[in-house]
């Protein structure tokens, strides 16, 4: 199990990567949601914004009224914000969950696809 | 996760209700297609007695119904259906499925395509070539539209599957009072010959075909319930919608005009209001492709999406243009659909596509409730629903579906006294290449998968620092210190991860 620490340092090289990305902020341009994540494996929650494409903000605990809840277990999140695993992979058995759109699941995959395009 | 988790309400931003999750349900089974899959049943069931064919076959969606609230609410994900037809039959049988069963789609979309360039060339008195120019230019504008992201508004969606369903049902009704038609042969099932009551039932269950597509929705919905309400209402509106298409048709339209007909519902406007009826029923068969091209292209397309990322199908599917659309999986999509509607226009083999979509929904159906069957013994968990009776219910699904299956699959679309293998040489021939294709063609991709991921270098995530934690076991008077095992201190690697 991945603690708080994990996760942040994650998060913190997701962001940098994705907002680094011109042709995802491009791709993504039409896209502002706000994304609620919950470990299946621990009480650790966090909220990532993502304004027009790029992330602009992420933070502990749940905050606001989301447009999708993604929950997978906190080794999953660490390894997904690494760019360590597939999340169509994981998601299609089952060991990532996602509410919200199927537009907006897509487009959150799209996100990995194109900064990891190996996968 | 627990089962409560999966059950719980979602609170998003954006949610889907009751209404809207009806609709897209009865959108995705009321296509074009449908207004032929009634001049199927009449084939097989004579005049009103079709209606009395599309009741038993309703009551049997209302199993089908059960059967799919209970699997989706254990596994409420547009995955689903890969996910209970993995764990209840094995990935690869899921895999092969999965892909036959989406070549519905394909089908539907191809048979909307070709219905609605017949109906628009008939109505404006054009020769019959320049159907093929309507196909194109209805898959055109489909294709740009997909290409350019732009997508129906839910309201939008909403909208045209009642106003479709409510103008049917109206000029329908006008019809059934419309002075000088008669009804015959109102309970006479076995009217055709002895098996033309299974197979017009077989063939009445196409008329639902796709409702339970809803499902793939699940994860916006307000709450697991909004789904199983859907998949229940849904099919009560088509039965009801489907039983006053019949018997205004049985009743004012002679069968030698329709059967050979791509148009039986511009047939029965124009017999209940001329001209002003056939424009009608136009209208709303124009307004079907609106639901078919925006739901069928982005159910089929990011199902290819997705099976390309999960490298079950070649990469270029994933690709993305700069809408983040998969512009391959669409643009083939539309190619496919194009050529099989061309082929259909010109073998005029349209009812062998409603037969072919009969066959594939019943052998969906009959695969479904066996999934039930398997899953009520391997899932334990609580779900959100659960069907009465479902272990012997789901054993008579599994019986009659099957039975349905055969029905249809050997049904002569052009005549109901013969029996034809036509159908069942399509859907053995789509199986077969799904099958092969899975046994033979995903192994490969899913190796050169693996390649490109350990070519791209060890993992980013850096190494867990070895932990301080210890074991600590304590004798009566020393202390012994026992590291953990380098393995318990690094992170997992899944199959599929590096």
């Amino acid at each position: 199990m991945a603690d708080w620490d994990e996760l942040s340092d994650a998060l913190e090289e997701y962001t940098s990567t994705c907002n680094a990305n011109e042709r995802l902020r491009k791709m993504q341009r039409d896209w502002t949601r706000r994304l609620h994540f919950a470990c299946s494996d621990s009480t650790d929650t966090f909220t990532m914004v993502v304004e027009r494409g790029e992330i602009t903000s992420t933070q502990r605990g749940h905050d606001g009224l989301p447009d999708i809840i993604v929950t997978t277990t906190s080794e999953t999140f660490c390894d997904m914000f690494w760019g360590d695993l597939n999340p169509v992979q994981k998601y299609l058995r089952g060991e990532i969950t996602v509410k919200g759109s199927q537009e907006d699941v897509m487009r959150l995959d799209a996100i990995s696809y194109v900064i990891w395009p190996e996968f | 996760m627990s089962a409560s988790d999966r059950g719980a309400v979602a609170h998003l931003r954006r949610t889907v209700g009751t209404a809207t999750a009806t609709a897209t349900s009865a959108g995705l089974a009321f296509a074009a297609i449908d207004y032929l899959g009634v001049v199927s049943i009449l084939a097989y069931a004579p005049g009103a007695t079709a209606s009395f064919a599309i009741f038993v076959g309703g009551l049997l969606v209302l199993l089908v119904s059960g059967v799919f609230s209970e699997l989706n609410g254990l596994y409420p994900s547009a995955a689903g259906i890969r996910l209970y037809l993995g764990r209840a039959v094995g990935h690869r049988t899921a895999m092969s499925v999965t892909f036959t069963y989406m070549t519905t789609v394909v089908l539907v979309i191809a048979a909307d395509a070709f219905l609605i360039g017949a109906a628009v060339r008939y109505v404006l008195h054009e020769p019959a070539a320049l159907a093929y120019v309507w196909i194109a230019v209805l898959l055109g504008i489909a294709l740009a539209a997909n290409l350019l992201g732009v997508r129906l508004a839910g309201w939008v969606q909403t909208s045209v599957t009642y106003t479709v369903l409510l103008g049917t049902s109206v000029l329908s009704i006008i019809a059934i009072f419309h002075v000088g038609g008669a009804f015959s042969h109102p309970f006479d099932l076995f009217g055709k010959g002895s098996f033309s009551g299974i197979q017009a039932v077989a063939f009445a269950l196409f008329l639902f075909a796709a409702f339970e597509w809803v499902t793939t929705t699940a994860e916006e919905a307000r709450q697991p319930r909004v789904i199983t309400r859907a998949l229940f209402i849904a099919p009560f509106l088509i039965w009801i919608v489907a039983t006053l298409f019949v018997l205004g048709l049985s009743h004012l339209v002679a069968f030698p005009h329709l059967h050979g007909s791509a148009y039986p519902q511009l047939l029965l406007g124009h017999a209940a209001l001329g001209t002003v009826g056939e424009m009608w029923m136009l209208a709303l068969t124009v307004l079907t492709a609106l639901n078919t091209f925006n739901g069928g292209f982005l159910v089929a397309s990011r199902f290819i999406y997705a099976a390309a990322r999960e490298n079950t199908l070649p990469r270029a599917f994933a690709k993305l243009n700069l809408r983040a659309v998969p512009w391959v999986a669409v643009t083939s999509l539309a190619v496919v659909s194009a050529i099989v509607a061309a082929v259909v226009f010109a073998t005029g083999q349209w009812l062998l596509l409603v037969a072919v979509g009969a066959t594939i929904e019943a052998g969906i159906y009959a695969i479904g409730s066996l999934c039930l069957l398997i899953l009520r013994r391997r899932e334990t968990r609580e779900r959100p629903f659960r069907l009465v009776a479902g272990r012997p219910l789901a054993v008579v699904g599994v019986v009659v579906f099957t039975i349905l299956f055969l029905a249809t699959g050997f049904a002569d679309p052009k005549n109901s006294k013969h029996f034809s293998i036509a159908p069942f040489t399509v859907i053995i021939i789509l199986a077969t290449i799904s099958v092969l294709y899975v046994r033979l063609g995903v192994p490969r991709i899913q190796a050169a998968a693996a390649a490109r991921a350990a070519a791209a270098g060890p993992k980013r995530r850096p190494a867990r620092p070895a932990r301080s934690e210890t074991l600590i076991a304590e004798s009566s008077s020393d202390i012994d210190v026992v590291p953990l095992s380098s393995h318990e201190a690094g992170p997992s690697v899944s199959d599929g991860d590096r």
